[in-house]
């Protein structure tokens, strides 16, 4: 038997060397490096300058406002059309249905650069199709990139779009798992297919919903991509700066780690406790 | 109250055809149940008389009125799914409550419709509890107790009782018995065991392959079998098949038995050389030298349930030959023994299955 357990830690080895340098110790380094100034060498002790200065700095509290809007106004929106867009390729009236799921899940697959570039595209000023539909329907073109609330709005599009399907697909899987007879009994009942949906669908996929929006909420915290290549590194000035974009500034373009690491910490921590949040709300009531 | 009665009804899934034109009165109160193997269309015909498949072509009607384009609510029945189907994020209370309240049925006569269903299955203490925290029989009893709140004029039952254990089984049984008795209402379940259609059944429809094969009193199933298949479904452990062949003349030979000759009067309409099936149920042998025609066995397995013993044995030509001994504790696997054939027991078949006597 120990001999056994030997062999199997052995094979396990590289995989837990590597886990060890690239994820464990990188997570336990930084959390000493949360506490260290890290402006000027030597590095030195100094809490104030690192937590204590997350209070105080407004292009924090800039992007922890402008994340903490993302996660209030995408999510629930995301998960509402996930939730209608996994109903609808369910139904047995739709042709073609895996063709439909893929293209629906179809946006994580895509390079995030490409993505972002084609986005860029449709949404620019004057030659952008977004904006030449907008004005032959009659309505003013906007200016995406420069209108602070519009490029807000912008990235809660893009993201809704990309991961809308996504979302669908988990909360497909959760329908599915729900017995067809249960349907049928409510039929019976006269039950209308709005009520069943009300009564029967939304409340047996509650965990998966759940499951949804705390992947959604750490997902969100952690916002990077689409700030940083649709609207140009978090512009127009700041406007759309995440917190996962204010790291990156930090960490990586002033190389202040002791900051960028109060900040991961930061991050993690509202993850969790947003999350935990979500969970308590959605709890199963005796 | 309201009796059923399908008109040539069929069912077929695109070019598949799954019902051949059924016909079949049910009387108003009476406990009809449709039985026969998996896939043999017995659940789709109940799931048509409840609205849930679309009827291919014939006419369905229940208390007089044909439903065939009616909702499946409107039609006056209630359903017992196999998997009870019940709600699984709502109480018992709610499971019960949930059809009436969706349909703004005054709250004083839900109450007493799922005060009076509870009393009936005895689920009063349940009420509050999930289905998750109920037990196989309980989530059953509730499942029941749906249909019952609706207080249909016909109770569908498809399979209620085969996710149980057998003791559930037995005791589940007695209860359906119970409400058929208590509600007296029109009552169709569907079975694949004989012996649930045997003890609940006022009259049995036997089907096969999307046919009825047979509709009658259990007992006159159990007597008289139009058919082979019939005579094999009804009755456990199931009829014993031999092959046999005609001498003329009312004789007919057991062609697997070496040339055992047994005189029944009901071959005579035989030619000389034809071709029989002759079957007798297990518990229809007799002691060598006591019937009309002795068979050699040798036991293969010998099951002594006490009261009965049932022998499964094999004749010299390794036809399977199970024998419901009383008193023959002392067979063991291996031994041989012989039994005798009463020429009143036995029945014949033609070659296609056909009932000759």
């Amino acid at each position: 038997m120990r001999r056994r357990t030997g062999t199997a830690y052995g094979f396990l080895a590289p995989y837990l060397l590597i886990f060890a340098v690239f994820w464990v110790w990188p997570i336990v380094y930084s959390f000493w490096l949360s506490f260290l100034a890290t402006r000027q060498l030597p590095w030195t002790f100094r809490p104030a300058m690192t937590w204590g200065r997350l209070a105080v700095d407004p292009a924090f509290v800039n992007a922890l406002k402008n994340t903490l809007l993302i996660l209030v106004v995408q999510v629930p929106i995301m998960i509402a059309l996930a939730t209608v867009l996994a109903v609808l390729l369910n139904s047995s009236l739709l042709r073609a249905r895996g063709l439909m799921r893929f293209a629906f899940f179809a946006p994580v697959v895509v390079g995030e650069v490409a993505y972002a570039a084609v986005f860029r595209l449709m949404f620019t000023a004057d030659r952008g199709i977004v904006n030449k539909v907008l004005e032959a329907a009659g309505l003013p073109s906007v200016d995406w990139f420069s209108n602070p609330t519009a490029a807000m709005a912008l990235i809660i599009m893009a993201v809704t779009w990309r991961w809308a399907g996504y979302n669908a697909i988990i909360i497909l899987s959760g329908l599915q798992s729900i017995p067809d007879d249960v349907y049928e009994a409510a039929t019976l009942d006269r039950v209308t297919p709005l009520r069943q949906f009300l009564f029967i669908t939304l409340p047996l996929l509650r965990p998966v919903i759940l499951f949804c929006v705390v992947l959604s909420v750490i997902g969100t915290m952690q916002l990077f991509t689409e700030p940083f290549l649709i609207t140009n590194r978090g512009g127009p000035g700041g406007a759309t700066e995440t917190l996962g974009l204010f790291l990156y500034r930090q960490g990586f373009t002033v190389l202040n780690f002791g900051y960028a690491s109060a900040v991961a910490y930061t991050i993690a921590a509202l993850a969790v406790v947003i999350s935990l949040l979500n969970l308590w709300l959605g709890r199963e009531r005796a | 109250m309201a009796g059923v009665t399908l008109r040539g009804v069929r069912k077929a899934f695109g070019p598949l055809q799954t019902i051949h034109g059924v016909d079949l009165d049910v009387g108003d109160g009476e406990f009809v149940v449709f039985v026969g193997p998996s896939g043999c269309g017995k659940s789709t015909l109940l799931r048509m008389i409840a609205g849930l498949e679309d009827v291919t072509a014939g006419e369905i009607a229940i208390g007089g009125r044909v439903v065939n384009d009616v909702e499946p609510a409107d039609r006056g029945t209630a359903m017992v799914f196999q998997s009870y189907a019940l709600y699984p994020h709502m109480t018992v209370g709610q499971n019960l409550s949930f059809g009436l309240r969706m349909n703004g049925n005054p709250t004083a006569d839900t109450e007493r419709r799922v005060a009076e269903a509870a009393r009936i299955l005895q689920i009063g203490p349940l009420l509050d509890r999930r289905p998750k925290a109920l037990s196989g029989g309980q989530r059953q009893r509730v499942a029941i107790g749906r249909a019952i709140v609706r207080e249909p004029e016909v109770f569908l039952f498809d399979e209620p009782l085969s996710n149980l254990d057998a003791e559930l089984r037995v005791q589940m049984r007695v209860e359906i018995a119970r409400l058929h008795g208590e509600l007296g209402t029109t009552m169709v379940y569907v079975t694949h065991d004989q012996t649930e259609a045997m003890t609940l059944a006022d009259r049995i429809v036997v089907l096969r392959a999307g046919r009825v094969e047979q509709v009658g009193r259990p007992l006159d199933l159990y007597d008289d079998p139009v058919n082979q298949f019939v005579a094999g479904f009804i009755g456990s452990p199931r009829m014993n098949f031999l092959a046999a062949e005609s001498l003329g003349g009312g004789r007919v030979r057991l062609t697997g038995q070496g040339g055992v000759e047994i005189a029944l009067p009901v071959g005579r309409g035989l030619a000389a050389g034809q071709k029989a099936v002759l079957g007798i149920r297990p518990e229809h042998f007799e002691a060598a030298g006591q019937g009309d025609c002795d068979l050699a066995l040798v036991v293969d397995v010998a099951e002594h349930l006490g009261a009965t013993s049932y022998l499964y044995a094999n004749t010299k030509a390794g036809e399977p030959v199970v024998v419901q001994a009383g008193a023959a504790r002392s067979a063991q696997a291996g031994g041989r023994v012989a039994v005798s054939i009463p020429a009143g027991r036995a029945y014949l078949f033609d070659p296609d299955g056909l009932r000759l006597a």
